[in-house]
């Protein structure tokens, strides 16, 4: 302990020479003062289109005193708040627009239960009853709501193979070294994929399944890019693990639809719901609130879903949306999701039996 | 004497005594850089694997040891080292069970061309996560080097319409972001691929190039990043080979070949074998390209660290980390003492007149130029292949030509918010951030390599340990800048020390560079004939003067390469570049690229396709400012 003091006092005195930046604990800014500060994910703000402007002009407009910040997610995603929470550093921001469950599960097991957000005041967000069911996220401290969500199905080349009807159709020879999937160590799509075998195999049934896989050749990429933009669009394989929005993509690339096939295998899809939260930390309370209730708004739903190309998280009486979105974006006949009891304590475990069946050399 | 006088005098003796010591200075300064940004973050990392509540212990680094997951049948002598008999019994086991054959084989799918094959069929033996990771790393080693030396050898000695600007862009391939070489890759090897499309016009294929061998295009893939660095670094040597030890050798009679393998090799081998160790360093450490082409079967050590760190395991992680910095740190050590071992000899660097490549038709069609085009036909596939169906790929998608990803920048950049990325002050960034970076890390690296070149043992070991940026994971290395610098450093009182933005990223990227400087420096002040610094040292010149008069002029095209390479690595970062820049406006053009990847390619493709633009553009320039010096 005393060597560690010692170098970080070296290290600092140095440090202030370069360019250091000092800050007291409550420099910052305490007050309420109309800045709501969003934390985002890089697509909701940087990609094509995105909603992140929209969304900032239409709640300014509806709320003239308040001003949204937006605040790119570290690359460390949730880690990095956890880290500053466990070393006392306040939390600048006020919303979360982008949690997972599993973002709740790494925050659970590193600190206090249901730290880090608050336990949401259901009364103060009007529209939270219009969130369809099964969308509930499983939070036991009620830290979140879902504000649209995402299929993992497979997209396949139907002029290669047949649309696959089950899970114990791709273990067979005709789709012998057809699949392609991504890491679930890495990767959000190919941790729904491992997630849904999970609930389709069970805790004991899923190693198996995926070594029966893996003799059916299955081949097992880093990353959602390379899988789809990399391997499949080159046509190395004739099906991928991919979002049941595919065909909304496709079309607008301008590309024939032959190559972008939805597949529901068991009639289900892997629900990857999307939700918002407010740090405990947060400074603007009540204009947190205030947009919590906004995203559910029925223009700020039909907008998220259209620009992210996700699902609305409201049931469709509340949202309109475009022909088109609904004649591309295909939802799978049943929706199935790990929830949050039995993803805490066992994730990390089921992922790592997982990645070391696989390299294990 | 006046008052004037006496300020001159004053100012001519402070002048002179700084001149004394600047090199130690600069050495002071470089300790104190790299304590803040590089012991203390990668300490803080590394404690976790070596500490348990503050007491030191190595079960964590035993558990590790011992797991066959890790080290394969290696683990059971970890566990047991004493049980010589047994382990010695078991190779005995595996050696009776190895078997050689000879067949013919059809290595080329579709060709029917018989090759003989010499099959040697050993056991299955468990290699472990760092037996297979080590495996791969030596194969891409052979691969990089035999791609990277033809490419020196044409480019030091023959002269032919490009050649300067084609030595320049050797490195392009360094600044690519990794999922931009994966989809580059695919673009040019995969079924419906450039390479193909090519072969398909004249009737062959499509062959299925990535699927056939996995292992094969990863290792091609290290070959794309790591043959360029061997290149230069043999290119630079070769350019520096005093010409008058050869024609001594000629004139005492031996041949053309003799005095080649006697007096050139010599001179090339530091270089050649820093290109191999700098290789296989950096494959044994690849992350994320094995995954990305070849799956999670090649899953390396390195993607375990990382798996570790987002699961925020870090004593797991430091422990894997540490164990790969040790194989690092071993192997530079091992090679720094061949390089201190050799005898240096030459005095002037009067490179080797270049032949013409093509002077007449007769010449053009000899065996060794026939074999030239051979392997220029081969860089053409495996280097500029990729890069050009990146290129081809930002502008065209599903209906064919399209300007729209280029539109989407245009975009942005005109209409873009405060809050969004913008694709010129990402342009804007780089260029800064790569020329301040060369700024520092040119001379930390010289100074370096004219403080332990020579320095016997002790120089050894401390260039060995100046070597730690290059040998410690990159994942560590960010998680350790987040933990030390970003989250900062608490200090008494409620204060926090915190180091952010454009000063820290660069600091970073010069910890990162200033290695390349020295490995590509030092090797030729190592060939240099110590006589002539003594002889200067004797006449009266500072060590300072010596150095700049006398040494710096003769090892000129070293240190241009290292400067290439420092700005290659600063336009390239990304891991500690996102972390340092979260929050600010300091992205850079690699941060733009990932943060323009969404559902669509397309605008991180154009992005990615700007970056290699605007880097080959700095190349040219970096190599023309500092080859004035040269001639």
């Amino acid at each position: 302990m005393r060597r560690r003091t010692f170098v970080s006092t070296i290290g600092s005195g140095a440090a202030l020479g370069l360019a250091g930046c000092l800050t007291q604990d409550g420099d910052s800014d305490d007050t309420d003062d109309g800045t709501l500060t969003v934390v985002t994910y890089e697509s909701m703000v940087d990609g094509e289109n995105p909603a992140g402007p929209w969304l900032k002009e239409a709640f300014e407009a509806e709320y003239p005193d308040a001003e949204l910040e937006w605040e790119l997610l570290p690359d460390q995603g949730i880690s990095h708040y956890i880290g500053e929470a466990e070393r006392d550093i306040s939390i600048e921001a006020d919303v979360y627009l982008g949690l997972n469950i599993d973002d709740l599960v790494r925050i659970d097991d590193n600190l206090d239960e249901g730290g880090l957000f608050r336990e949401l005041d259901h009364d103060r967000i009007e529209r939270a009853s219009r969130i369809r069911d099964g969308l509930d996220m499983g939070d036991p401290h009620g830290r979140v709501l879902a504000y649209d969500t995402g299929y993992i199905s497979l997209v396949y080349d139907e002029s290669e193979v047949d649309e696959p009807e089950t899970f114990d159709a791709l273990t067979e020879p005709e789709y012998e070294d057809a699949l392609l999937a991504q890491n679930a160590q890495s990767s959000d799509p190919g941790q729904a994929f491992l997630l849904w075998t999970i609930d389709a195999f069970g805790e004991d049934g899923y190693l198996d399944y995926w070594q029966a896989l893996e003799e059916n050749g299955v081949r097992v990429l880093e990353d959602w890019t390379e899988s789809y933009y990399g391997a499949y669009m080159n046509e190395e394989r004739p099906m991928v693990v991919s979002y049941s929005t595919d065909q909304v993509f496709a079309s607008a690339e301008g590309n024939d639809l032959t190559r972008h096939q939805i597949a529901f295998p068991n009639d289900q899809g892997y629900a990857n719901p999307e939700g918002m939260g407010i740090f405990e930390d947060a400074t603007s309370v009540d204009l947190a609130y205030e947009f919590l209730d906004f995203v559910l708004t029925n223009d700020a739903q039909a907008e998220i879903a259209q620009r992210n190309v996700q699902f609305p998280a409201v049931e469709d009486e509340y949202v309109d949306l475009d022909d088109e979105f609904d004649q591309y974006a295909h939802v799978p006949p049943e929706a199935v999701t790990v929830g949050y009891d039995e993803l805490q304590g066992n994730l990390d475990g089921w992922v790592d039996d997982w990645a070391r069946e696989f390299a294990s050399q | 004497m006046s008052l004037g006088d006496r300020i001159a005098a004053d100012r001519g003796r402070l002048s002179a005594l700084l001149e004394r010591h600047v090199l130690w200075l600069t050495a002071l300064l470089m300790a104190g850089v790299l304590g803040v940004m590089l012991y203390v973050p990668v300490g803080v990392v590394f404690g976790n694997a070596v500490l348990e509540d503050g007491v030191p212990t190595l079960s964590h680094v035993a558990d590790v040891l011992t797991d066959p997951f890790y080290f394969g049948a290696v683990a059971d002598v970890f566990a047991d080292p004493l049980a010589i008999g047994t382990h010695l019994g078991s190779l005995a086991a595996w050696l009776g069970a190895v078997s050689i054959t000879l067949s013919l084989e059809y290595p080329l799918p579709g060709v029917d061309l018989p090759v003989p094959w010499l099959a040697l069929e050993t056991p299955g033996v468990r290699k472990g996560l760092f037996g297979f990771t080590a495996y791969q790393a030596a194969l891409s080693t052979v691969a990089s080097v035999a791609l990277g030396l033809p490419a020196a050898y044409i480019l030091a000695n023959y002269e032919f319409h490009g050649r300067r600007t084609l030595r320049s862009l050797t490195i392009l391939p360094f600044v690519l972001p990794g999922i931009m070489v994966a989809v580059g890759f695919y673009a040019m090897f995969g079924q419906t691929g450039t390479l193909n499309t090519l072969l398909g016009t004249v009737g062959l294929g499509p062959f299925a190039f990535i699927e056939t061998n996995p292992l094969a295009i990863v290792i091609l893939a290290h070959a794309f990043y790591n043959a360029p660095l061997v290149a230069r670094l043999t290119v630079a040597a070769w350019e520096s080979v005093d010409v008058r030890t050869v024609e001594t050798a000629r004139s005492l009679g031996a041949s053309k070949r003799r005095a080649f393998r006697d007096v050139v090799v010599p001179q090339l081998a530091p270089a050649v074998l820093t290109g191999a160790l700098l290789t296989f360093i950096f494959t044994f450490m690849t992350f994320p390209i094995v995954l990305a082409l070849g799956g999670l079967q090649l899953a390396t050590v390195e993607v375990w660290i990382y798996d570790r760190i987002q699961r925020l395991d870090y004593t797991e992680a430091a422990t894997l980390a540490i164990l790969e910095t040790i194989l690092s740190l071993g192997l530079t050590y091992a090679y720094l003492r061949y390089e201190s071992a050799q005898a240096g000899f030459s005095q002037a660097a009067s490179r080797p007149t270049r032949e013409s490549l093509v002077p007449d038709l007769r010449t053009t069609l000899s065996p060794r130029r026939l074999a030239i085009f051979t392997y220029g036909l081969v860089a053409l596939v495996v280097f500029v292949g990729p890069m050009a169906s990146l290129v081809v790929g930002s502008f065209t998608d599903g209906s064919g030509v399209t300007l729209r990803n280029y539109a989407f920048l245009l975009e942005r950049q005109l209409e873009g918010e405060s809050f969004q990325t913008l694709p010129l002050p990402a342009i804007r960034n780089s260029l800064v951030f790569g020329v301040a970076t060369l700024v520092i890390a040119v001379p930390m690296g010289v100074v370096l390599s004219v403080l332990t070149v020579r320095a016997g043992r002790s120089g050894t070991v401390i260039d060995t340990l100046a070597m730690l940026p290059l040998a410690v994971s990159g994942v560590v290395f960010g998680i350790g800048l987040l933990q030390g610098l970003v989250f900062g450093i608490s200090l008494p009182g409620g204060w926090r020390l915190q180091m952010t933005g454009a000063v820290a990223i660069v600091v970073a990227h010069a910890v990162a560079a200033y290695p390349f400087v020295t490995r590509n420096v030092s090797p030729m002040l190592a060939n240099l004939d110590p006589a002539m610094v003594e002889s200067a040292r004797a006449l009266g010149a500072s060590r300072f003067r010596a150095l700049v008069d006398v040494e710096l002029p003769l090892v000129v095209n070293g240190i241009v390469a290292g400067a290439a390479f420092a700005f290659a690595i600063s336009i390239g970062e990304f891991s500690s570049t996102v972390i340092l820049a979260s929050g600010s406006e300091s992205y850079t053009m690699p941060v733009a690229v990932e943060r323009y990847l969404g559902r669509r390619s397309g605008p991180a493709i154009a992005m990615g396709t700007l970056l290699l633009a605007v880097t080959a553009a700095s190349f040219v320039v970096i190599d023309r400012v500092g080859g004035r010096a040269d001639r």
